[in-house]
């Protein structure tokens, strides 16, 4: 039976790790490669780094980070930020990465998504889907600083009909503020593809993942700050969701 | 308290739902427990043995020290000192990481015990200014002020290891006696190495991340300041064939008899400890830090659970008593409000309401702490002898 | 020396990166003429049926390898890799593959609520005794990222079962020649076992 995930997300911005709230306010959070061989050492199902910055500089420290990582830890990694051509998800798969994230390039260059599902596979690419909720749910792209007409949920449905494998869905308003996953949306997306969904922003405690799994159809939950600013880690919170009989990874 | 908070519960051991990495099995036992019974009916412990003895004649002799010990004073690095010494006639380098916190029957225990057995001894007491710093951030960030302490005592016997050039550094209680990051049932000989130090003793806070987290234009922070908490080089460890390990991965662990053994020939003695019945804590469980009972109470705000049910789980595990003896103990015990919350509270600067706020803030589901009913635990004969000093920002 | 196919369509370098873990030593090769000195050959792949089976044809790899199998020389494919190893692939149309397992690669139909692409932690059963499975408990959680499966015409080359809405072949083994589905290098520290068991194989059922 295939398990559900925990995805601790590593947000960067020129090679630092940072953490935000609903996209703003970021504060540098260490050394990305230390995060990795953290996260590492306790099993991560999986990795996801995100470039925040977008920049020609920011993209090299992302490439280097994802080669790091390749090369140090044996575990899947995704990785995005600023991706807009073909060239630019090539590049980060042969740093190492097994999946690219396409967020802004997936609205202004859709498709960019099935070209590169063409040539990669389908699995290889994730659709990132950033939204805001009010005063109606809207699609922000450029790391939530520009505004679109369009509803997530449609776009998640386009963009899977174009060919993404995966959609990473972030709830703009919940990020960082560790009050809980949007249950509502993530569950209308999830039931809206048909490939898996990975929710993402308001992890805070270990019941915020329990609910997402027990509570949609989501098929992967990624976080935060729920292991920066929490006593908490990615061991613990498999035993705490196999006790609610929730299919986690097995070690041992 | 006349019950323990409402949580799912080991069948055997009691230790509940928020106890980190335990699991429920269809007979409602826990992984530790199950753990347990595999140690005692399933593993060659002759053969664990004949492993370690492979393991020192290989190292015997081959530097200035047969092996490393790093030693608390506490029973089980006692015990694992007087263990390699005498049935082995090894000769250690002990070397002791001061967290800041110790007690006056440690440290009369330990001049005892270091004395009698006759040992070089290295012994390293961080900065205190940046001890302060690094409680305030790691309780801050994680509800666990003991950062400094969990890096300081895994990382520093391996840079001294690296300095002298010995290898072998042997440790004494298994991480699968406590939990199942490892257990007895993976039947694995367990490692002190840079991967355990990243899964578990850093909290998920490499050194150089607390540096970048605590240094600000406004009060620097010397990145040289964090060394002592920092890993050494892995390169130069594995260069060495360094081997870190617990004794209790080649010997089965039992703290009662270890205790007995140390208190016999060594007149090692027992201590008080903050709202826990003495009677229980005859093998002297955690008597090194006087921080222990804010540490306990942390934990009863954030899990409902604390020291006397983790110490009767033990007991229990190794039929010294069982759920029905203890459980009305651990309702009893459990949850007090320790005199040395003031003493935290003072190096810290924060007030009795924030401290409060910030623990509850990270309680582990489904536990809801209530402040209404905590009870205030006696103070422990040596109460006068702790440290003192007030960094509350004056009204 | 085990050496890793570089044909243009694989990430090479976990798999490099995981031997060299385990101190196993790995070159990587990127044309046929390279590949004396190789023991046994790794044949990762990422991503297009058709593209990978033209960049084979394209570089002689197609050829060199059925001729370096026949010689009774382990060759490990993962995942897509594994895909090639079958006589066609149904991507884009029927595409012929490597011809060195009978069988065929199809888009899986797994029952609802199941999703494609397969991607995630998944159990797998080996059965049987064979070595690479040696040492691995018989029900183990490794990772897979797939849309396609394969269909061994002949059950016996199957050595690990998978279930995600239907059961699929996990692992193949015929001869020397071997297959995995999941990604061992992605895997650890089961899958680097796996990779260890390879390393020491010697092309034998």
């Amino acid at each position: 039976m295939l398990k559900r995930r925990i995805i601790p997300v590593l947000l960067l911005s020129n090679g630092r790790m940072v953490k935000g709230r609903q996209f703003t306010g970021y504060r540098d959070t260490g050394n990305p490669k230390t995060a990795v061989r953290i996260y590492s050492a306790q099993d991560a199902d999986e990795l996801v780094f995100l470039d925040i910055q977008a920049s020609v500089e920011s993209r090299a420290a992302l490439i280097d980070v994802t080669r790091t990582a390749a090369q140090e830890c044996y575990m899947p990694l995704a990785a995005g930020g600023g991706v807009a051509s073909v060239e630019d998800i090539r590049e980060l798969l042969l740093a190492g990465a097994d999946k690219v994230v396409v967020n802004t390039a997936a609205v202004t260059d859709p498709a960019l998504i099935a070209r590169a599902a063409e040539r990669f596979g389908t699995q290889a690419i994730v659709a990132g889907v950033d939204y805001r909720s009010e005063p109606e749910p809207k699609v922000w792209i450029r790391s939530g600083t520009e505004v679109t007409a369009l509803d997530p949920i449609e776009h998640a449905m386009h963009l899977v009909e174009l060919g993404a494998g995966e959609i990473l869905l972030n709830s703009i308003d919940r990020d960082g503020m560790m009050g809980g996953y949007d249950l509502a949306i993530a569950d209308k997306v999830a039931k809206a593809v048909a490939v898996p969904v990975i929710v993402c922003g308001g992890a805070g405690n270990f019941q915020h993942l329990a609910d997402a799994f027990q509570k949609t159809a989501v098929s992967a939950a990624a976080c935060a700050s729920l292991f920066h600013f929490g006593d908490n880690n990615p061991i613990r919170a498999r035993s705490y969701l196999r006790n609610l009989d929730i299919p986690m990874r097995v070690l041992r | 308290m006349s019950t323990q908070p409402a949580l799912r519960r080991c069948a055997r051991c009691g230790l509940p739902e928020t106890y980190e990495t335990i699991e429920f099995d269809k007979q409602s036992l826990c992984n530790i427990c199950r753990g347990a019974e595999h140690k005692q009916k399933n593993i060659d412990w002759d053969e664990r043995k004949r492993l370690l003895d492979q393991l020192i004649e290989k190292h015997r002799g081959k530097s200035d020290y047969d092996c490393i010990v790093p030693f608390s004073g506490g029973k089980d690095s006692t015990f694992q000192l007087y263990y390699l010494m005498t049935e082995y006639k090894l000769k250690p380098l002990v070397v002791r990481f001061n967290h800041g916190f110790l007690r006056q029957t440690v440290a009369e225990n330990t001049e005892r015990t270091l004395k009698k057995l006759g040992v070089d001894v290295l012994e390293f007491t961080p900065n205190w200014k940046i001890v302060k710093r690094l409680m305030l951030e790691s309780f801050n960030r994680k509800t666990d002020f003991c950062w400094h302490c969990h890096t300081g005592i895994y990382s520093y016997p391996l840079r001294v290891a690296l300095m002298y050039k010995v290898p072998l550094v042997f440790w004494g209680e298994p991480q699968a006696e406590l939990t199942s990051y490892y257990d007895y049932l993976s039947d694995e000989i367990e490692y002190e190495d840079d991967k355990k130090f990243n899964m578990l003793r850093t909290l998920g806070i490499a050194a150089e991340d607390m540096h970048g987290m605590i240094d600000t234009p406004e009060d620097p922070v010397d990145i040289r300041d964090l060394y002592p908490y920092t890993f050494p080089d892995v390169d130069e460890l594995k260069a060495m064939r360094y081997c870190s390990v617990p004794l209790g991965s080649f010997i089965p662990w039992n703290y009662a008899k270890n205790t007995e053994l140390i208190k016999r020939e060594l007149g090692w003695q027992t201590d008080e400890l903050e709202g826990v019945p003495s009677e229980i804590n005859q093998h002297g469980e955690k008597i090194e830090c006087f921080m222990q009972g804010t540490r306990d109470y942390i934990k009863f705000i954030k899990r409902g659970y604390s020291r006397t049910t983790q110490i009767n789980a033990f007991h229990i595990r190794n039929g010294r008593t069982t759920i029905e003896e203890a459980q009305p103990l651990n309702a009893e015990h459990d949850g007090q409000r320790p005199p040395s919350l003031d003493i935290f509270l003072e190096y810290v600067g924060l007030t009795e309401a924030e401290f409060n706020k910030i623990t509850k803030g990270m309680a582990i589901p489904p536990y809801d702490h209530d402040f209404e009913s905590t009870r205030v635990a006696d103070k422990t004969w040596d109460f006068d002898q702790w440290f003192r000093e007030d960094n509350r920002s004056q009204p | 020396m085990i050496g890793i196919i570089d044909y243009g369509a694989g990430n090479l370098a976990s798999v490099r990166n995981a031997l060299d873990q385990i101190g196993r030593e790995a070159v990587v090769v990127n044309h046929p003429e390279a590949m004396d000195g190789c023991e046994r050959l790794i044949l990762p792949g990422v991503g297009s049926f058709r593209l990978a089976m033209e960049a084979l044809d394209h570089t002689g790899w197609a050829e060199a390898l059925r001729e370096y199998v026949s010689r009774g020389r382990p060759l490990l494919g993962i995942c897509l890799g594994m895909q090639l190893l079958f006589d066609e692939g149904e991507e884009h149309g029927i595409t012929p593959g490597l011809g060195l397992v009978p069988g065929r690669v199809v888009l899986m139909t797994p029952r609802a609520p199941h999703r494609l692409p397969h991607v995630g932690w998944n159990n797998l059963v080996h059965v049987g005794d064979h070595a690479l499975f040696e040492g691995i408990k018989r029900d183990v959680d490794l990772y897979f990222v797939h849309s396609y499966r394969c269909i061994a015409t002949d059950a016996a080359d199957v050595i690990a079962w998978c279930d995600h809405g239907g059961e699929f072949a996990a692992s193949i083994a015929r001869g020397s020649v071997a297959g995995m589905q999941f990604h061992p290098e992605k895997s650890w520290p089961v899958g680097i076992r796996i990779l260890e068991n390879f390393a020491d194989w010697d092309g034998s059922c």
